[in-house]
Formats: structure tokens, sequence, C-alpha cells
């Protein structure tokens, strides 16, 4: 019973926020609320009995992605600047679109996604049998995404070096 | 327990309001969460079936996409960075040559 | 779901506890660091208000709540209001994970009449014996930053701004420091949970199989390194001098909370305070070994527990002491320095302590 209030408690919190984001003209409150709804998602991660992920979800998306999106925002001043409305057209259609394409999955979801009963007994999902899959069974991609993640650094420092290449030319 | 499918609607929903900040904004750091929104409601999918069945693979999966979520911001940010300092808007309508 | 009342009026007991500490180490704080500071810098310090100035943090207090309370015309109401709170967050959260005191049996008592605690029921001094231990106080603790950005930004002021912005850079590559110096005692406890790590440091390290020392993680040379990066990163977490270049242009030009007045600056300040004791608490359960009494087999009892709070209590008070001492003796870092030390020295310098700490730990000389 307690779970359920839960449930609902942060997914209303979530999909709230997720509103703000899209709704909102200030990108900044639109990352904050950005953020309380990662943290809400964390959330629904520990009911699903993820709670290592729920962790590294609050460390790399509300605690590294979004202070650097937040970064990004308030270097290039960007709340002075107010938005030009979009076209009428090209609202009508994007709102109308995305609420078709809800409806219809919300209806699909409905209809057709019938699970059986959870097995039984606990989902055992610590760090340590975490850990032991991803050096035996997923090594491989493993070492591909470290040099994944090296390649992104270069190439973002790269990317928004200036002077680099003013220099260069 | 809560069932799955309540999860998997939730995730719906999350996708279905990231398509909608994709489809009608203009400001493209926006449009970028927008997309983090929907990778998010995409990892939800991933645990809710990874509970479902008790299967290590889902956790993995999610693990792994977070990780490329975040050096996909770091790149996507980069970029939009250097957008502004050729155009000095973030607005993507404007970013409409091939070459200047 | 069971609801054990016995369960939740425990949990209550514990939680009053741990946050009637955690808030009184604000006023108490105050005064350590105005009379260190004068004891260091040779001069008396506060001495008029109660005896020895003790009631100096009552005067504080007093002023910051009848203090004109001022919100600048162009800030953004909402989130100037809420800055505040996002900081108080990680200082308040991540004391919940922290284990105090020893694990005792209550044994079951006979109190006017009806059983209490019947079926051996352990009492567990630790708020939320979480499976991710630690990992939660990284999550929370990297939430911190968002104090600093937020009231940077709707301060709506280019000095905050700036400000904020150094704050907030610093904390998170110091973040990267402090996680990875963390992992070695990780490796050497073999679990990701607080209770498991304080609990591998009651052991014994046997040097020449006559002398006995208590296996805490400061006591052994693969761990002297990360010591050393966790207690350096702790001070750059917390916006602590010799990295407080962000705060510290408070007093040369702006900082992140100079638009900031009474309560609110308050809460800025207690939330400093705060987050220094929960850092404090960090290093001496992963480093100082917790709650451990060094050698002495704490049998599982009410009263040695009670004396394990007690020693947990004197290692977080010393360490808060080191804090206000550093302070006050060393100078402050320049910015660009900062963050050079941040990246360039500390990051390789973590990784190589896990490599050296694997290694050790591979040969079982942990």
């Amino acid at each position: 019973m307690f779970e359920f209030a839960i449930f609902f408690f942060f997914a209303a919190v979530a999909v709230i926020f997720a509103l703000v984001v899209v709704l909102h003209h200030n990108p900044v409150v639109g990352a904050l609320a950005l953020v309380a709804s990662f943290f809400a998602l964390a959330v629904m991660y520990v009911l699903l009995e993820a709670p290592f992920l729920a962790a590294l979800q609050v460390i790399v998306y509300a605690g590294a992605i979004m202070v650097l999106f937040l970064f990004v925002i308030m270097l290039l001043n960007l709340q002075h600047r107010r938005e030009e409305p979009t076209r009428p057209v090209q609202q009508f259609l994007g709102y109308t679109g995305s609420a078709a394409f809800l409806i219809t999955l919300v209806y699909y979801l409905v209809k057709y996604a019938a699970f059986q009963a959870l097995p039984a007994g606990t989902f055992n999902s610590d760090v340590r049998l975490i850990g032991t899959e991803l050096f035996q069974a997923y090594i491989f991609p493993f070492e591909m995404v470290s040099i994944l993640l090296l390649a992104a650094i270069v190439g973002a420092l790269l990317l928004s070096g200036r002077s680099v290449r003013a220099s260069a030319q | 327990m809560i069932p799955t499918h309540w999860f998997l609607i939730l995730s719906a929903v999350l996708f279905a309001i990231g398509v909608c900040g994709v489809l009608t904004r203009k400001n493209g750091i926006t449009i970028f969460m927008s997309i983090e929104l929907m990778v998010n409601a995409v990892n939800l999918t991933f645990l809710a079936y990874a509970r479902q069945f008790h299967q290590l693979h889902g956790l993995i999966f999610v693990f792994f996409v977070m990780a490329i979520a975040a050096a996909e911001a770091a790149v996507g940010l980069a970029i939009f960075i250097s957008l502004f300092h050729h155009r000095e808007t973030i607005d993507v309508d404007e970013a409409n040559l091939m070459h200047w | 779901m069971p609801f054990d009342p016995t369960d939740i009026a425990l949990s209550i007991l514990k939680i009053v506890i741990v946050l009637g500490a955690l808030l009184n180490v604000t006023p108490i704080m105050v005064w350590v660091e105005r009379r260190g500071s004068a004891l260091i810098q040779d001069r008396p310090g506060p001495n008029r208000v109660g005896p020895f100035g003790l009631f100096q943090s009552f005067a504080d207090a007093l002023k910051f709540i009848l203090k004109e309370d001022i919100i600048p015309e162009q800030a953004h109401k909402w989130l100037y209001t809420l800055a505040p709170m996002f900081g108080l967050l990680p200082a308040l959260t991540t004391i919940a994970v922290i284990p105090w005191g020893l694990p005792f049996r209550l044994p079951a008592k006979r109190i006017f009449g009806r059983m209490f605690f019947e079926g051996d029921r352990i009492f567990e001094p630790i708020v939320a014996d979480v499976n991710i231990g630690i990992l939660l106080i990284f999550a929370l603790a990297s939430l911190g930053v968002y104090g600093i950005v937020t009231a940077g930004w709707a301060s709506s002021n280019k000095y905050s701004l700036f400000g904020a912005i150094r704050a907030s850079a610093q904390m998170i590559s110091y973040e990267l420091a402090l996680t990875l110096a963390a992992v070695s005692t990780l490796l050497a406890a073999g679990s990701v949970k607080l209770t498991d790590i304080v609990w591998q440091q009651t052991h014994y390290f046997y040097i020449f199989n006559v002398i006995k020392i208590p296996a805490w993680n400061v006591f052994s040379p693969a761990m002297w390194l990360s010591f050393i990066i966790f207690v350096v990163a702790a001070f750059a977490e917390t916006n602590r001098l010799p990295f407080d270049f962000a705060e510290a242009e408070a007093e040369l030009v702006a900082g992140y909370h100079t638009e900031y007045s009474s309560m609110k600056f308050a809460l800025f300040f207690m939330a400093e305070y705060m987050a220094m004791a929960a850092m404090s608490a960090l290093v001496a359960t992963l480093y100082l070994g917790g709650w451990d009494i060094p050698w002495w087999d704490e049998p599982q009892v009410w009263w040695a527990s009670l004396l394990t709070m007690l020693f947990f209590t004197a290692k977080v008070v010393a360490l808060l002491l080191v804090f206000v001492w550093v302070r006050w003796t060393i100078p402050r870092l320049k910015y660009d320095i900062l963050m050079r030390l941040g990246w360039k020295v500390f990051l390789p310098l973590a990784f190589v302590n896990i490599l050296i700490v694997a290694f050790f730990v591979a040969k079982h000389w942990i």
C-alpha cells in the first residue's frame, strides 16, 4: 500500500516537472525542473529493485550531465534572450502529433501488456553481481565505452576550443 | 508489488512529453533536454522489463545507456557552444545553412 | 508491508538523535571557529556575550532572525528563495547512511506489564542501512552544486554568477578525486556498505606477529595516498580554505551569496557547517575506523555501544578542529592553481592509488 503511494507521488512529480521542462520559456528553470524529474525517476528505479542504478542516475544524470547543461546555459547567457514563439502551424502539429502518439501507445499498452506474476524471490541486483557481469560477460562493451568517452572528451575540447582554430587560420 | 505495465505507461508518458518538446520548441538546449527525457523514459522501460523477468541484462544495458548519454551530452553541448560562437543564437531555426 | 510499531519508534528515535546532533553543529562550530581563529591569531575573540563568549551563537541567531530580508528586484523570486534549501539537502541527507555506533542487542524488557523488544531485536545505530551505502553519499553530495549555481544565477548579479560558476566547477572537479579516493576503501572492505567498511576496520594488523595495531584504513600503507587525496578533496567539496576562492570573493568583490541577507544567508552558513560535519563523519568512517574503539573487542551490549558513539563523536570533533585549524593557517589557493591541482594532480594520483590498492588486495596484503 505504501509502495503505491510512493509510486503515484513520484510519478506525478516526474510528469509535472517534465511538462515544466517542455513548456517553460526559461531554460534555467527547465534545467532545474529536469533535475527534479530525474530525481523522481531515481526513486522509480529504487521501486524497481535497482538501487545501484538509482544512485548512478543521481550521480551521472542529475549530478553531472545537468550541471553541464546549467553551465552552458549560464556561460552563454541564454536566459536574457527571449525565444521567439514557434509558428502556430508547427505548434499545432507538434502538440497534436505527440498527443496522438501518447494515446496510441497507452492504448496498446493497456490492451496488450499483460504480464505473468513476477518470479518469486527478490531480484538480486546488488553491486557485486552487476560488477561481476560487467567484467565477465560484458567486458568488451565496457572497454569500448571507455574509448568512446575518451573520444567524447577530445571531441568536446576540439569543438569548443575557439582560440585554437582562430590562431590556426 | 507494483504491476509492470504501470511503469511502462509512465515511461510512455515521459517519452511523449519528450517528443512534444523536440517538435515544438526552438531553443536548442531545450530540445536537447527533451531528448535526455526520452532517453530516461527508455531507461525506465528497460528496468521495468529487467525486474519482470529477473534478468540482470536490463540493468547492464541501462548502465551503458547512461555512460553513452553522458558522452552525447558533452559533445552535443560543445556543438551548441560552437554554433553560438558563430551565429550568436541558439535558435535551431537559424542554423539553416550547410556552410558559412 | 507489515508495520511494526517498535521498528518505527526506534527509527524515529534514531532520526531525532542524528538530526539533533547535526543541527546543533552550527552554533557550536561558530563559537569554535571564532575562538579558535582568535587563538591562532593571538587575540581574545568574542568574550563579551556570556562566559568565554559562549552565547555568541545565540546573539548571532537573534541578529539573523531580526534582520530585514531583502530580495533584489531583478532576482528570480522562486529560485532565489529555494537556493539555500538546495544547499541544505546534501548536508542533511548524507548523514543518514553513516554508522555512528556499535549495533547491540535489545533484550526483551517488561515495562509497566507489557513486553517490549521481544524476539531479540538488534538496534543498529544507523538511520538507513542501504545496500548501496557509500554510493548514496556520492549521489547526494553531487547535488550540492545546485544550491550554489541556483543562488548565483537567481541573484541576477554578474559577480554572483561568476563566483557561483567557479565554486561549482571546483566542486565537480574535486568530486571525481573524492570518489576515486574512496574507492580504495571499498576495495579493501570488499563491499559498498559503510557498516561493512567499519566492521572490516575492527580487526587488527599484526606487525612481526608481535605488535597489534587496529586495522583502521589510515594505518595501512596502501591507503595513505588515498587518505591525503580524500581529505584534500573534502576541503574542496565543502568550499573551505585553502579552496574557498569562490567564497572569499565575498570578502574581496562578491560571491554566490552576496545578495542574500538574514535568514537565507544563515541557511547557507548552516549548510556549510553541516556539510563539514557530514564530511568529517565520512572521513572518520572510511579511514579512522568509524565507531571502533582501538585495541578493544567491543561486546555487543548497550554500554559498549554508548562508548563507541562517544568515540565516533570524538573523531568527528577532532576532524572539525582540523578543518578550523587549516582554515586559519594555510593561505588561499588561486583559482587556476586550484583547478589545475584538481585535474592534473589529484585525479591522476587517485587513479594510481586505485592501482596500488588493487595490487595490495590481489596479493592479500590488506
